[in-house]
């Protein structure tokens, strides 16, 4: 069932969305954007539309099946966006038989408005006491009215002010705003429709109906057990989360410090996994905490500042990174306060860091000045000219401030790996449809797709194929509803992979093959690139910038070398 | 030649450095080179406690890791995140594993 609510009449129509059938997640976000909306839309505009879908597994209760897709035309890049998040909406919306909430249009009147989902269908409510507030307390108002059980997705000031680095925050599973559709400002086109937030209330639904319900639980069976006997997926992220990271990436070297100008950085080990594990369990905080319902991998945590108080949640390696040593800071518990004040304000924590990594190398503070850079971002919740420049993103702020080194691809600030260091992660952001974006290149079974083996990731060979591949399967798991991180068992045992296609098949009565699934991801990216291209973004912007190709790297002193007419073959298919 | 290493252990190797009462890093001394089976011999871990052993930045095996005297080592154990794993050739074939 779709619904499609109009913000200039408030009109609120329902559908069976017979032009997607077959479609969830990623595949079924970015063909509705690109068949619904004009590509030279303007973003803010009453053209560009704002859908929040579920994925091909939502409210079955498979493993790891809680994340949802939202999709828009990007106020950052521009381009297509598709930003994928957890926490409980996306099983709610499931249950509900939802498969998309289309917003259309702009509203005569400057408020807040709540569009509120339950078995009785969606009402658009007005709220103008939500008006300025962030999101915390947008939450606390929401969850007054509303009760405690229902999921909640809303923006902040920063999306209210429409900021291209605004982000939709979504509340957990005990009802904390800790998950966010971050990337690429879509919590800014929610703010062009004056939409505050979104509510989901699943009480009275019942579990969705199966095709063949035995061989679903065959299916949830085989990728239950992968993800249990997993070391990644069954001790590595319950145990540190994804923010064990830090201190592999800066050991090879591919951690980039201080605006991108180093590889390693001396202070990983105090914002690495192995850090935030200690202080959680010193603090009384927790790390191994499921995101959504369904979740067993457990990547997510809940940090505590130095008095026992909860001060943020889901502190991932991207934001220790972004927030820590990218702008030369190694001290956590300063990086867990800039998350929760991204989070409250309503910005992306990617591109908030990255931005105060170019704005440092400007001159606007000092790399290592943690106390100076929690204040910049205040500046962004005051919506002050300076905070609007680092609000507007990382490419915005190098351009005010004259700075050469900006780490973006088509506008949006690149995640946490260096690719002069790790280079099949850098053909991905230099290619990929989002703009910059790491999780465009998750992994599949390497027998299917001769994934690993010989490459190198100092050389350039090899890259583009593992790179294509990557692109190819993220894109199929970005359309299940499925949480990425499977990927990390799928590559390694077969059987996962079959249990994602039997529960796929099993749910609506299919009968497709991984290569059918895999088609998906492709035609998602074909739908993605044909939008983008008229959109005026095409093969000329698929590049990283200059300097990559132009300075070394230390400590390995590489460039990215991955000649510009190689990248340009990755979509050969 | 003999020298020193300067050793470091994630993950849970790196709470059994503590255990043990060893830095982190920690400073080892090598009677010149050593196989990675043999280094994990003499710090007397066992071999499928590490997935990939970092040599100066780069990912090696456990049974094809050559360290020298001088070198900047590092012990990954299994569980590190992926696709990362395969950008950064923890996933590797060893030669006689086929395609
Ligand atoms: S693995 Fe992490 S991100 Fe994925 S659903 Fe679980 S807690 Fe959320």
């Amino acid at each position: 069932m779709f619904y499609r609510v109009n913000m200039a009449t408030l009109a609120v129509s329902k559908d069976d969305g017979a032009q997607y059938q077959g479609l969830g997640g990623r595949a079924l976000s970015s063909r509705i954007v690109s068949a619904e909306v004009d590509p030279q839309a303007h973003p803010l505009g009453a053209s560009n539309k704002l859908v929040f879908v579920t994925g091909l597994l939502s409210g079955t209760g498979a493993p790891n099946a809680g994340r949802m897709s939202l999709g828009a035309k990007s106020p950052l890049t521009g381009t297509i966006k598709e930003s994928n998040v957890g926490g409980a909406m996306g099983n709610k919306l499931g249950r509900l038989g939802i498969r998309g909430i289309i917003v259309e249009d702009l509203p005569a009147k400057d408020t807040a408005y709540v569009l509120k989902v339950s078995a009785a269908g969606l009402v658009v409510e007005e709220m103008p006491e939500l008006k300025g507030l962030d999101i915390y307390d947008t939450v606390a108002k929401l969850q007054q009215k509303y009760g405690e059980k229902v999921a909640i997705g809303c923006i902040g000031t920063a999306g209210e002010n429409k900021m291209a680095s605004a982000c939709v925050g979504f509340t957990d599973m005990e009802g904390a705003p800790t998950r966010q559709a971050g990337r690429g400002g879509l919590g800014a086109v929610m703010g062009s429709k004056s939409v505050k937030a979104i509510i989901a209330d699943d009480a009275g639904t019942q579990m969705v109906p199966f095709a063949d319900e035995a061989a679903f639980r065959a299916g949830t069976k085989k990728l239950a057990n992968a993800l249990l006997t997993h070391p990644v997926t069954s001790q590595g992220l319950p145990t540190y989360g994804t923010d064990v990271l830090v201190n592999i990436l800066s050991e090879a070297g591919g951690l980039p410090t201080r605006n991108f100008s180093s590889g390693r950085f001396e202070g990983a080990n105090n914002i690495g996994g192995e850090t935030l594990n200690a202080t959680a369990k010193e603090r009384g905080g927790k790390t191994g905490h499921a995101c959504s319902p369904g979740c067993i991998i457990r990547c997510s945590n809940i940090y505590k500042d130095k008095k026992g108080e909860v001060l943020t949640g889901g502190l991932e390696y991207e934001s220790c990174w972004s927030l820590g040593a990218d702008i030369g800071v190694d001290n956590l518990d300063d990086i867990a306060v800039m998350n929760r004040l991204c989070d409250d304000i309503g910005v992306d924590t990617i591109e908030m860091g990255v931005t105060l990594g170019v704005a440092m190398e400007g001159g606007v503070a000092s790399f290592g000045d943690g106390k100076a850079a929690i204040e910049l971002i205040k500046e962004v919740g005051k919506a002050t000219p300076l905070g609007r420049i680092l609000g507007g993103g990382a490419e915005l702020t190098g351009k005010t401030y004259g700075v050469r080194r900006v780490p973006t691809v088509k506008g949006q600030a690149i995640p946490a790996y260096d690719p002069r260091a790790v280079k099949g992660v850098g053909v991905t952001y230099a290619t990929t449809t989002m703009g910059a974006d790491h999780t465009a290149g998750y992994s599949v079974t390497a027998n299917i797709l001769s994934v690993g083996g010989k490459v190198d990731p100092l050389k350039p060979e090899g890259q583009v194929d593992l790179s294509r591949n990557l692109q190819i399967a993220t894109a199929f798991l970005d359309s299940t509803g499925l949480c990425l991180f499977v990927a990390f068992a799928v590559l390694d045992i077969p059987e996962a992979l079959d249990g994602i296609v039997e529960m796929c098949n099993a749910r609506f009565g299919w009968n497709k093959t991984a290569g059918d699934y895999l088609e998906m991801g492709k035609q998602v990216l074909r739908d993605e690139r044909a939008f983008n291209a008229g959109a005026g973004i095409g093969a000329g912007d698929d590049d990283l910038p200059e300097f990559f190709r132009k300075e070394p790297l230390p400590p390995h002193n590489t460039v990215f070398d991955i000649p510009k007419k190689d990248l340009d073959t990755v979509f050969n298919f | 030649m003999s020298g020193t290493i300067e050793l470091r252990a994630f993950m849970g190797l790196a709470d059994t450095f503590r255990e043990r009462g060893w830095g982190n890093p920690r400073q080892l001394s090598l009677d010149g080179p050593t196989s990675g089976c043999e280094l994990l011999a003499k710090l007397d871990i066992p071999v499928e406690q590490v997935e990939g052993i970092f040599i100066n930045g780069k990912v090696s095996l456990p049974p094809v890791a050559v360290v020298n005297p001088g070198d900047r080592v590092a012990l990954a154990p299994p569980g590190i995140p992926g696709p990362y794993r395969v950008l950064l050739g923890f996933k590797r074939k060893l030669p006689g594993e086929g395609e």
